[in-house]
């Protein structure tokens, strides 16, 4: 069986290998915070960080994922659910129904992680491929500006 | 209307005949706590209400519940689908309750048989859920603030008089002592009852100048839930020993049914159980084959696996590409058009003019492509039927599925019990009022005796969308002096409430008028609402045509703004068309219109008729919903006061913000202005936009820089919230004229997935200016209104920006360099 390490807990799995990662997460190990969209990765409702990389977990299959590989989703991202892209989202009350931001939150949080100072046109092309059908966008790239300031400040404290 | 209809199928349903309505405001002990709970008993006598308010074990069947901790839990009915309805309704109630807006929580109540009687429908749809609650849970919070500043008083030995409600508490004047709503309940008794409606009526509501919570932008409350993975939709269901289910796409989008399944690959699919054929005997999930699995990852294995064949149906030949001369053809019948608006002699209009405009305008399928795709779990237990499920509407969930399984099963409707748990839904926008997956998932239970979830792919929801119906528009314009002498529209569709029973149910009431008599047939007010715009024309006439194999085919139903959506396309666009033929410029020409004369000046109450336009029949249609069955309940002012002029005042204010016909633009750039009246006569948002667009013309690629919004809703409860929405439907409008397009294809949908169907994404959003006008009237819908005026602001705007005039939505590349061609 494989082993999994999902925001810091080790889990096993006793789905086939060719079972896409994002349902042995939602319905294996119930942390359904990861949404399925689409299942082509074509919406990015299912993204969570695969060492610490942006990935739609849709497309990963489970016996891709090595053992020792770090899987955070969106339950993981802050031990107090404070992360800078959130404390910025409720901020900005960017999520209308609310289905795709899991997956817009850890799309984001990814950026931020490798540009701590991403342009508008950085943030548009990093973000382009989460789909949000309530149209919440004209919240989110002032909200990722947003987290990084905060990110900033947190930093020089 | 579907309500109706639906009440009528369904035997099990509490009989309305009240013969006494009171408006009960009791504290009952429930383990040894003091609860407040306040309800209007919907559909109930009062004897009923009572008792299903007094028994301790029952959730109380009530608006809102005050602890003795203090806090106050508002019950909210209304689905949350990303309008945060839950916050701006408890802001209603916290405002006159005097609740501190730190100790409102909300929860949503359970749909029952009992419920339902209590609550009447839960249905959240037509952006109505502010405009019809907003009074009587105004009441409702007012009639508790009362009893508890009475009670207070008692625990204070204070004088009634002096007290007053704040922040949780009731102070007393002279002593400046105060005691907290929970302590009052532990203390006092509370058992007073309201005459209603009259008691209620009389209730004086605070005055606008008075609001500390409503017109905050308090922040949504079932946001950070939202950004942490807590959030609990539909699909985050789980039940003991559950098992899931995936749909076989049918070989139709309707009305295939199943000749041979053979399973033998299936089986071989570790954790497969069964392929169960959902009995589609009601017309519902027609040749529906659900794999059922231990696990979906296995289901969706297996429903692929599947070999299904089927008889395709009577519309396995039907194409998106043949249904235009059908629609043509249909229309030339014109005694068969039946006629929606009517206003003074139109052919007369044409005989007299000088100059006839004659266009055709088309419209292609869209469908809703929420991100949640549609599922539900099921569970019997106990002889109970739990639906889990994020919904539309919990009451018709249940009475659907009551009809359904008293047939599958042989048994009355009264002798079972469902019950609806709600969740939150992601994405709605019309497209989740119907329920054939919990019919589906139901019958998979009744099939494996295990719970299952039935979960769509993305590939299932879009093969079983419901969608908005392509459309035909004949339209044409007498003008004379540079005046519109007569207009008229014929519309060809299929018929969105059809299915519902809507066209024929309401055609021969809505035509009853005695000048009409002649003229009784069945009309469908979903698919031809928006052309009966506030423009005053003396003589005005629109007609339509159901054409039936479309409804059927692809189960036409509404999507976001219903036909608004088509005919303010058709109609703003149009209305340029007009405006240049006579030698006007557009924004002057439609200000002359939107003078409030005749039935465009808005009515001061409901229920007044106004001409022979569709008001009184949309007042009609409008307050027959259950919980006024008995008519006496409207105390609220119409959302139509002050009619054209206050969508006058919004142009002029979008016009006036966005620069339009001042701005020097750059070259193959223009602008294009649009007004909407959605949704309906009777529930009007006065809106208007301006569009900024560049064209480039050696490809005919558009794009849209910059767009202008001025919305008048009356009451603005939330403004940022009421702003978020404006925006998220603008880009909706912007999505379904730039790239949304669903095709049949021989009875089926030809779009499998986003990469097919194709909706706006960040890089395409243009800069946004919105402006709210918030003119104190009685608030109306914002959900919607918005996304009507981008499409024919930017077809006007194209027009502008290269002289193409595009007659189709939405708008490809190669139609606008056709159209530069001809220009």
């Amino acid at each position: 069986m494989p082993t999994l390490s999902i925001n810091g807990q080790s889990y096993f799995s006793d789905s086939p290998p060719d079972t896409p990662l994002l349902w042995v997460i939602r319905e294996d190990l119930r942390l359904t915070g990861t949404k399925f969209g689409c299942g082509q990765g074509l919406c990015g409702s299912c993204t969570v960080h695969l060492n610490g990389q942006p990935v739609r977990s849709c497309q990963v299959k489970l016996g891709d994922v090595a053992e020792n590989a770090l899987v955070t989703t969106i339950e993981g991202l802050d031990p107090s659910d404070a992360h800078p892209v959130q404390q910025a989202w409720i901020e900005a009350q960017v999520p209308q129904c609310g289905y795709c931001q899991s997956g817009q939150i850890m799309q984001a949080a990814a950026l931020l992680a490798v540009n701590p100072a991403p342009t508008e046109e950085q943030i548009v092309a990093h973000m382009n491929g989460n789909l949000c059908r309530c149209a919440t966008y004209s919240r989110i790239v002032g909200a990722v500006q947003r987290a990084a300031e905060l990110m900033k400040e947190t930093h020089h404290a | 209307m579907l309500e109706k209809n639906l009440l009528e199928k369904t035997a099990a349903e509490p009989k309305a005949g009240l013969t006494r309505r009171e408006f009960l405001v009791r504290s009952s002990i429930i383990a040894g706590s003091g609860f407040l709970s306040i309800g209007l008993p919907g559909l109930l006598t009062g004897k009923e209400a009572e008792a299903a308010i007094g028994t301790p074990a029952y959730t109380p069947a009530i608006w809102f519940t005050i602890t003795p901790d203090g806090k106050t839990t508002m019950h909210i009915v209304k689905t949350e689908m990303g309008q945060h309805i839950g916050t701006g309704l408890a802001q209603v109630i916290a405002e006159e309750l005097e609740v501190k807006w730190e100790d409102v929580r909300l929860d949503t109540p359970l749909e029952s048989v009992e419920n339902f009687g209590v609550y009447g429908l839960a249905y959240t749809v037509n952006s109505g859920s502010v405009t019809t609650e907003f009074d009587r849970i105004a009441r409702a919070g007012a009639a508790g603030r009362m009893v508890l500043v009475e009670a207070g008083a008692k625990v204070l030995g204070a004088k009634q008089a002096d007290c007053y409600a704040d922040s949780s508490r009731v102070h007393d004047k002279a002593s400046g002592r105060s005691v907290g709503y929970g302590e009052i309940l532990q203390k006092v008794k509370i058992d007073r009852k309201f005459a209603y409606p009259d008691d209620l009526k009389s209730i004086v509501l605070k005055d606008k100048s008075q609001y500390k919570i409503i017109g905050k932008s308090v922040p949504a409350l079932d946001i950070p839930a939202k950004t942490n993975g807590q959030a609990k939709y539909g699909i985050d269901v789980f039940l003991p020993n559950m098992a899931y289910g995936a749909l076989v796409v049918p070989r139709s989008r309707y009305s295939s049914k199943v000749l041979s399944i053979d399973d033998s690959e299936a089986k071989k699919i570790p954790g497969f159980i069964k392929a169960v054929k959902i009995d589609d005997s009601m017309g519902k999930c027609t040749g529906w084959v659900v794999a059922v699995a231990e696990k979906f990852p296995a289901a969706m294995k297996a429903a692929k696996a599947l070999k299904v064949k089927w008889d395709a149906g009577p519309y396995a030949n039907l194409s998106s590409a043949d249904l235009l001369e059908q629609y043509k053809q249909l229309s030339k019948d014109e005694k068969a058009g039946a006629p929606w608006v009517l206003e003074g002699d139109v052919d007369k209009g044409f005989s007299e003019a000088e100059k006839v405009l004659e266009m055709e305008y088309t419209t292609d399928m869209v469908c809703h492509a929420t991100m949640e795709p549609l599922n539900c779990t099921v569970q019997m237990t106990n002889g109970e039927w739990h639906v889990h499920v994020g919904t539309q509407s919990t009451s018709f969930a249940r009475m659907t599925l009551t009809g359904y399984l008293s047939k599958v099963l042989k048994k009355k409707p009264e002798d079972l019990k469902i019950f609806v748990h709600q969740y939150l839904v992601g994405g709605g926008f019309g497209g989740k009022q119907d329920y054939d997956d919990i019919l589906a998932a139901a019958y998979c239970v009744k099939e494996t005796g295990r719970p299952v979830k039935l979960i769509h792919t993305r590939e299932s929801n879009f093969a079983t969308s419901f969608a908005r119906t392509p459309t035909y528009h004949k339209l044409k314009a007498g003008i004379r002096n540079g005046e519109l002498l007569a207009m008229n529209q014929d519309i060809v569709c299929g018929w969105m409430g059809a299915r519902f029973g809507v066209g024929k149910k309401y055609g021969s009431d809505w035509l009853q008028q005695d000048s009409w008599d002649e003229k009784k047939q069945d009309i469908d007010q979903w698919s031809i609402g928006g052309s009966d715009h506030w423009y005053y024309m003396k003589n005005h006439r629109v007609r339509a045509w159901n054409h039936e194999a479309t409804t059927w085919a692809v189960q036409a139903s509404a999507l976001r703004t219903v036909s608004n959506s088509y005919n303010i396309f058709v109609v703003e666009s149009f209305m340029d068309e007009v405006a240049l033929a006579a030698g006007r410029d557009p924004l002057e020409f439609r200000l002359s219109m939107l003078n409030g004369k005749g039935g465009n000046r808005g009515i001061p109450n409901t229920g007044h008729p106004e001409g022979t336009r569709s008001d009184y029949y949309m007042d009609q249609l409008w307050i027959s919903l259950p919980w006024t069955k008995e008519g006496s309940w409207v105390p609220y002012e119409s959302a139509t006061v002050g009619g054209a002029l206050r969508l006058a005042n919004c142009l002029r204010v979008a016009a006036g913000k966005a620069g339009y016909g001042t701005k020097k633009l750059p070259p193959n750039t223009g602008m294009g202005i649009a007004v909407t009246a959605a949704e309906e006569r009777q529930s009007p948002t006065w809106v208007a936009g301006v569009a900024e667009v560049t064209v480039d013309p050696a490809t005919g690629v558009f794009t849209i820089n910059k767009l202008t919004i001025a919305m008048d809703p009356g009451t603005v409860v939330n403004p940022k919230n009421v702003e978020a929405q404006i925006r998220g439907s603008a880009l909706w409008g912007a999505s379904q004229i730039m790239s949304e397009k669903l095709t049949l294809k021989n009875g089926a949908f030809e779009q499998t997935n986003y990469h097919e169907y194709v909706p706006i994404r960040l890089a395409q959003v243009p800069e946004i200016d919105v402006t709210i006008i918030d003119s104190g009237h009685h608030p109306s819908g914002v959900g919607e209104p918005a996304s009507t005026i981008v499409a024919p602001a930017v077809a006007n705007a194209i027009q502008n920006a290269v002289g193409a005039r595009v007659r189709h939505m939405p708008i490809s590349a190669d139609a606008v360099m056709k159209a530069m061609k001809k220009a």
